[in-house]
């Protein structure tokens, strides 16, 4: 008997098999997406936003309205959108760059002003899609196209902990977590959360998943798997770091 | 360390980007800011792979905001400091060069035009011609080269630093995807051992003793209280501007002399255009062309005397017209037709100017 | 080229510095392959610097029985800042029968991009070349190609393609294949072969000036763009 994985409705199929390299964690990032936005029923909602970066290859990812924007703007845009309507459910996807570097301030403000806003963003170390740059998450060591040496923390800086900061500075309402695609269904159930924390009109909502990315890290399966699963939660410990406390919106 | 990066003459193969990280290095630049965007990324990764060797230093920024920012911090420390982008890079760095701008620092700065607007394509165009020529909130006032090979982006980024340090309006080195991408031999060389001088840095800040007592603090600002106060900052400017203009334009003219159609070009868009031309002018028509290498300061007046010699001008760029509205801004109250060729975003080659020019020729008899 | 015996089965990758001439040397090598009636698939492992590879010859190669795997140039959007995408088929491409040739792109892990090949680890017959360019600053002297192909780690052999573009003269092929005869004796390698634009491959003949066979490259590269 032919058992069929379950392809979320939400899902476009006209651009499936989609084109993230084979072993990259996108592909389950937007299955579990996909699949939230089924069981919530807001298909007819959301507003999906993507950066520039590998984020960008989901801009015609699902059958629902999809804005690609620029680098690190998407959280702006949404803001933007969620602030003109708010009825629309907005979903500001991006990667390590768009959330952490050139959009850290829209981050921090988006955060710090309690935007009714999700922000899903995707951690796999590097720039990707540009060939393999040094991230705000690339960790002390790791080789890169502008570290080829490795990072040197004293002179390149230090990893960016994302969900920390944002956990800091965000308010009560906020939700805040980061997942793994090693765990995928904690990381359905954190962005799930983060969603229904927008629906409600409780605050701010931030998922980080930390991702893979075998074409940048020239890994093989084993190798990919023991880098998300035993470096990367060293440096980026997952759970949940911020659950909404305080009344309805 | 410190060992010098480039002995006696060396005949080199390589790309475009990696060209003008060496003349960097052999123009003796010391610090580097950089965001990475396509396609001038391999500027900094082979930066950042020379730099231990030579004692030289890096910085990947958050952005270009801060690239640029941070590359005028580095020339007010005295170094020469500088950093490279392109397309939606290049919007962003109007900022900090406004500063510059406004402050006289010089700061280098190579941009690999991609499409636009927006994203576009990494690949190629002419389209931030009016961006790094005027892109600011101000006059620019400004110096742009732009280049046509690998051997002038090794020339014209060692000349745009001394360049900027002697006049002291941020300068630019103008080529695109193309030129960045493409293979093409070259000779390196030290500039010092050709007997280039290269103009010495001054410190805007950190110059030794104590300020108010042993010298002067030095008081940077960029913000005047009234109207008046700016016209004066800004007539001493445009007054150095102007004087400077005709020691630092340069551009190249062929067959001008009684012509029938006049090409212009500039970037690697010339290269087409020259070889178009030449090509006619063998098979005995009467066409020539004419280059601006600096964009700005234009080559104005040399322009308009080879613009009088033709009876008609043709203007060819990869972008919609913003070579072309320079030229008619210069060439003002003079009436010779131009004729033009603008393909936004895609390359030209050098039977599509033929055609073109034959075209137009034949529709004269 | 003579062959001295037909191996069953041919598979290499080239692989070296930042334009070293990795592509054109994997090209012609899968155009020499398909014209002598042998099955090739030719496989673009550039991660890299996207758009400027083997893209967009696809087409050009398929009509010399060359099978490319490799995104089609207008498949991905935005495939300028994107466009640093594995194709799937390329995990699997040592799977194809017949020839397989990898173009592997340069990058600050050198060869480990070949754990990206299923089996390339295993596959002893899968050997790696890497090319070296004199003109190239950081290859140009014996010492500095030595450490270079060490960076490298799994190397199999070096190719000499020492050339300056349309400023070639034979005087710098012959250098080139000097330098890195040296660099391949001590390095304990062989030197597989020096590469020959078409218009000067002539003037060497069917071995160069130190015994090593010699390949005529076409440049098909430079229709890649433009």
């Amino acid at each position: 008997m032919e058992v069929l994985p379950k392809i979320p409705k939400s899902w476009n199929l006209e651009t499936k098999p989609h084109k993230f390299c084979p072993g990259c964690g996108h592909g389950l990032i937007l299955k579990a997406l996909g699949q939230v936005i089924d069981e919530l029923g807001i298909q007819d909602r959301v507003v999906f936003g993507c950066d520039i970066g590998c984020s960008l290859l989901s801009w015609d990812f699902f059958n629902v309205d999809s804005v690609q924007t620029h680098h690190g703007r998407t959280t702006p845009v949404m803001v933007g959108i969620k602030r003109a309507n708010p009825e629309l459910i907005v979903v500001a996807y991006m990667g390590d760059g768009g959330g952490y570097a050139i959009g850290s301030q829209h981050l921090v403000n988006a955060a710090t002003r309690d935007d009714k806003i999700t922000v899903l963003l995707v951690n796999n170390t590097n720039y990707a899609m540009t060939g393999g740059q040094m991230a705000p998450t690339t960790m002390p060591g790791q080789k890169t196209e502008t570290t080829p040496y490795g990072r040197d923390v004293l002179e390149a800086g230090y990893p960016m902990m994302g969900p920390e900061m944002v956990s800091a500075i965000s308010q009560d309402g906020a939700y805040v977590a980061r997942g793994s695609v090693a765990r995928f269904r904690k990381l359905k159930e954190y962005i799930k959360k983060a969603l229904e924390n927008q629906i409600a009109g409780r605050g701010f909502s931030f998922v980080e998943a930390l991702s893979t990315c075998p074409t940048n890290w020239r890994t093989n399966a084993e190798q990919t798997w023991a880098f998300l699963e035993n470096e990367m939660t060293k440096q980026y410990p997952p759970g949940e770091l911020k659950t909404p406390t305080g009344k309805e919106g | 360390m410190g060992e010098k990066p480039i002995k006696g003459e060396q005949k080199a193969f390589m790309t475009g980007n990696e060209a003008v990280a060496w003349a960097a290095l052999a123009a003796g630049a010391e610090i580097m800011y950089g965001y990475p965007i396509t396609p001038q990324n391999e500027i900094m990764q082979y930066w950042t792979r020379l730099a231990p060797k030579y004692d030289k230093k890096f910085l990947q920024t958050e952005d270009e905001l801060s690239a640029g920012f941070t590359t005028v911090g580095g020339v007010l420390a005295g170094r020469r400091a500088f950093t490279a982008t392109a397309g939606p890079g290049n919007v962003l760095m109007q900022e900090p060069m406004s500063m510059a701008e406004a402050m006289r620092i010089p700061t280098v700065v190579v941009v690999q035009q991609r499409g636009g607007p927006s994203t576009a394509t990494v690949i190629y165009s002419q389209q931030e011609v009016t961006l790094t020529c005027f892109g600011g909130n101000g006059e620019g006032l400004r110096v742009v080269y732009s280049t046509s090979s690998h051997q002038e982006l090794f020339d014209y980024t060692i000349k745009a630093f001394n360049t900027a340090w002697k006049y002291r309006f941020p300068t630019f080195v103008l080529a695109d995807g193309y030129q960045a991408k493409m293979r093409e031999s070259l000779v390196l060389y030290d500039p010092q051992e050709k007997g280039q001088k290269m103009v010495p840095t001054e410190a805007f800040v950190g110059k030794p003793g104590t300020p108010g007592e042993d010298r002067a603090p030095a008081h940077l600002r960029n913000t005047y209280n009234i109207e008046e106060e700016l016209m004066d900052v800004l007539s001493k400017d445009i007054k150095e501007y102007e004087e400077m203009t005709p020691e630092i334009i340069e551009y190249e003219e062929f067959n001008t002399e009684d012509t029938d159609l006049l090409v212009i070009a500039h970037g690697i868009v010339f290269r087409s255009a020259a070889m178009a031309a030449r090509e006619l002018a063998e098979e005995g028509l009467k066409v020539g062309y004419f280059r601006p290498i600096t964009l700005r300061p234009f080559p104005r007046e040399e322009l308009r005397k080879a613009a009088a010699k033709a009876k008609q001008l043709l203007v060819v760029e990869s972008s919609y017209g913003q070579l072309l509205k320079i030229v008619k801004d210069n060439l003002y109250g003079m009436d010779v037709p131009i004729k033009t060729h603008l393909r936004p975003g895609v390359g030209i080659t050098p039977e599509e100017v033929v055609a073109d020019v034959k075209t137009i020729l034949g529709e004269e008899e | 080229m003579k062959q001295e015996q037909s191996p069953s089965r041919v598979l290499e990758a080239y692989t070296g510095e930042y334009a070293s001439g990795k592509s054109e040397n994997a090209v012609n090598r899968a155009v020499e392959l398909a014209r002598q009636g042998r099955r090739v698939t030719l496989v673009d492992l550039d991660l890299v610097e996207p758009c400027y590879t083997l893209r967009p010859l696809k087409k050009i190669l398929g009509e010399e029985g060359v099978s490319v795997l490799a995104w089609d140039t207008g498949e991905l959007v935005g495939l300028g800042e994107t466009g640093n995408i594995l194709k799937p088929e390329v995990q699997f491409c040592l799977r194809h029968p017949g020839d397989v040739i990898l173009d592997i792109g340069y990058g600050a892990s050198g060869v480990q991009v070949l754990n990206l090949v299923e089996g390339a680890a295993e596959e002893r017959d899968l050997k790696v070349y890497a090319v070296i360019n004199i003109a190239r600053p950081m290859t140009a002297a014996v010492t500095d190609i030595v450490e270079h192909v060490r960076s490298l780690k799994r190397v199999d052999g070096l190719i000499n393609n020492s050339h300056l573009g349309e400023e070639t003269d034979l005087g710098f092929v012959q250098e080139g294949a000097r330098v890195v005869k040296e660099a391949a004796v001590v390095l304990g390698l062989p030197v597989v072969a020096t590469s020959v634009m078409e218009q000067l491959a002539a003037a060497v003949g069917e071995t160069d000036w130190y015994g090593h066979p010699v390949r005529r490259l076409h440049r098909y590269l430079p229709q890649a763009f433009w």
